[in-house]
């Protein structure tokens, strides 16, 4: 118990890595995800097309491929290669691959709203943009909010895998603790951390599937 | 000069016309009933005039704005996106489906548009939803979501969330067919008033007795054509076309 007592507060000092990058992906992926989704239903064919195969190359290699190509290996590329701190590559990564699987999970939504709905708007004289913002999309928040709810807590679990950029987050100091001290029981502590997290991102998904619920479709 | 002129419209879907040279001169306050088989085109051509479909052919003309021009072999060329805009805001138009927006209240329902797309306030805009909701006899539903109104209902509010806008013309399409027909009394004493009160209406529907009551002139479509327009006696009473006679016998 002293021993767990001693671990815990060392553990939790990964708390404002895994946290702090949870939070500036979500942010970044939502807004992003919106806008894939978006241009994945664009008019033009070509743009429908760049963004099919920006979802096709994201979902179709691992995160963790990803984010090792824009910390090595973009350096390498010439004329736009960077080489980029870890905290910046990871997010970036981490925004790209998020972002679409969420513009999968919008297109979903967006198309899954009757066609009635944006005659009724056109009709009342909304612009593209009007009918988005106060008809459509306000309604695919509601319909995504259980898929929406998988990919956050996903990401929250998902953060641990830049431990391969030396990034101190909650899983990364628990596993130096282990090798240290012989001992597996700081994996438990870092579980029960990761438990706390997800248990009030499910809280805050269920209140807002709440809200949602004053009206039915 | 008439306040709508519709004239040889011509429309296709991939290939399958279903608008062949359809004309329609109507005079302000003028109530026009649509009638005609499933498929004829009648609700197209509404929708051409509610700019939800772009005409192939032909030309539009609303209150001395033109909306689509088409000279000589051409196809039919638009109007600017403004002019487009300002004739699109001179109709109302309400569906067989109400398309009323299922995330907000009645109320939200009826400023919406007249706040977003003529950005008025809501001081100003307030006691006109106030007034068209005792209209049409729902201000005390005011806030609740359209999920928990009957099929009457929702259409009424779908009726008072056009005439906020104060149009000019109202358009109709099926405003009853996805009704329980104990409900479609209450729609159609809705568009009644509104026919008294002069405001210019094209009406499609099936509700041939409600048709012959509130319309100047009955039009009756069928494969793409007008096949008979007239007064509603005449054709109610006494079909020159075959095809009339057919679907009115049909009707019965």
């Amino acid at each position: 118990m002293d021993y767990l007592l001693k671990i815990t507060p060392v553990i939790a000092n990964g708390l404002g890595v895994t946290i702090s990058l949870f939070a500036v992906v979500l942010l970044l992926s939502l807004p992003g995800g919106i806008l894939a989704a978006l241009l994945r239903l664009s008019p033009i064919g070509i743009v429908r097309k760049i963004m099919a195969f920006y979802v096709y190359v994201m979902r179709g290699t691992p995160l963790m491929l990803q984010i090792l190509f824009i910390y090595y290996g973009l350096p390498f590329i010439p004329y736009v290669g960077v080489q980029l701190d870890d905290t910046t590559a990871a997010v970036i990564s981490f925004v790209l691959n998020y972002a679409a699987y969420l513009c999968e999970i919008f297109r979903g939504g967006i198309q899954s709203i009757p066609k009635g709905q944006y005659e009724g708007a056109k009709v009342l004289g909304f612009t593209y943009v009007q009918t988005m913002r106060k008809i459509i999309l306000p309604q695919v928040i509601k319909r995504v909010l259980p898929p929406l709810a998988n990919e956050t807590i996903n990401l929250l679990k998902d953060t641990s895998l830049v431990y391969i950029l030396a990034m101190n987050d909650v899983l990364r100091i628990t596993r130096g603790i282990v090798q240290r001290d012989f001992d597996t029981s700081a994996f438990i502590v870092a579980g029960v951390f990761y438990l706390i997290m997800t248990f009030v991102l499910t809280n805050i998904f269920n209140y807002l599937e709440k809200r949602y619920a004053v009206y039915d479709e | 000069m008439s306040f709508i002129e519709m004239k040889n419209i011509e429309k296709s879907f991939d290939g399958l016309p279903v608008l062949k040279n359809v004309s329609l001169s109507m005079t302000k306050g003028e109530v026009v009933a649509i009638i005609g088989p499933s498929g004829s085109g009648k609700s197209t051509f509404l929708r051409c005039l509610g700019q939800l479909e772009m005409i192939d052919r032909g030309t539009i003309v609303v209150d001395g704005t033109s909306l689509v021009q088409t000279t000589g072999d051409g196809p039919a060329v638009y109007s600017d996106k403004k002019t487009q805009q300002q004739l699109l805001l001179r109709m109302g138009m309400v569906f067989q489906q109400f398309n009323l927006f299922p995330h907000m209240t009645v109320w939200d329902n009826i400023l919406i548009a007249p706040q977003m797309v003529k950005g008025m306030k809501t001081a100003d805009i307030a006691p006109i939803a106030e007034q068209l909701l005792k209209k049409v006899g729902l201000w005390e539903k005011r806030d609740v979501y359209p999920a928990k109104l009957s099929g009457g209902q929702k259409q009424r509010v779908a009726i008072a969330r056009a005439l906020a806008m104060n149009p000019s013309i109202m358009l109709f399409d099926e405003p009853t067919s996805a009704l329980d027909p104990e409900l479609t009394g209450e729609v159609l004493r809705t568009i009644q008033q509104l026919a008294e009160e002069h405001m210019t209406m094209i009406i499609v529907t099936h509700e041939m007795a409600f048709a012959r009551q509130v319309a100047d002139r009955i039009i009756f479509m069928a494969d793409g054509i007008i096949q008979e327009e007239g007064e509603p006696e005449a054709i109610f009473t006494n079909p020159k076309s075959p095809r009339t006679k057919a679907f009115l016998d049909s009707m019965l």
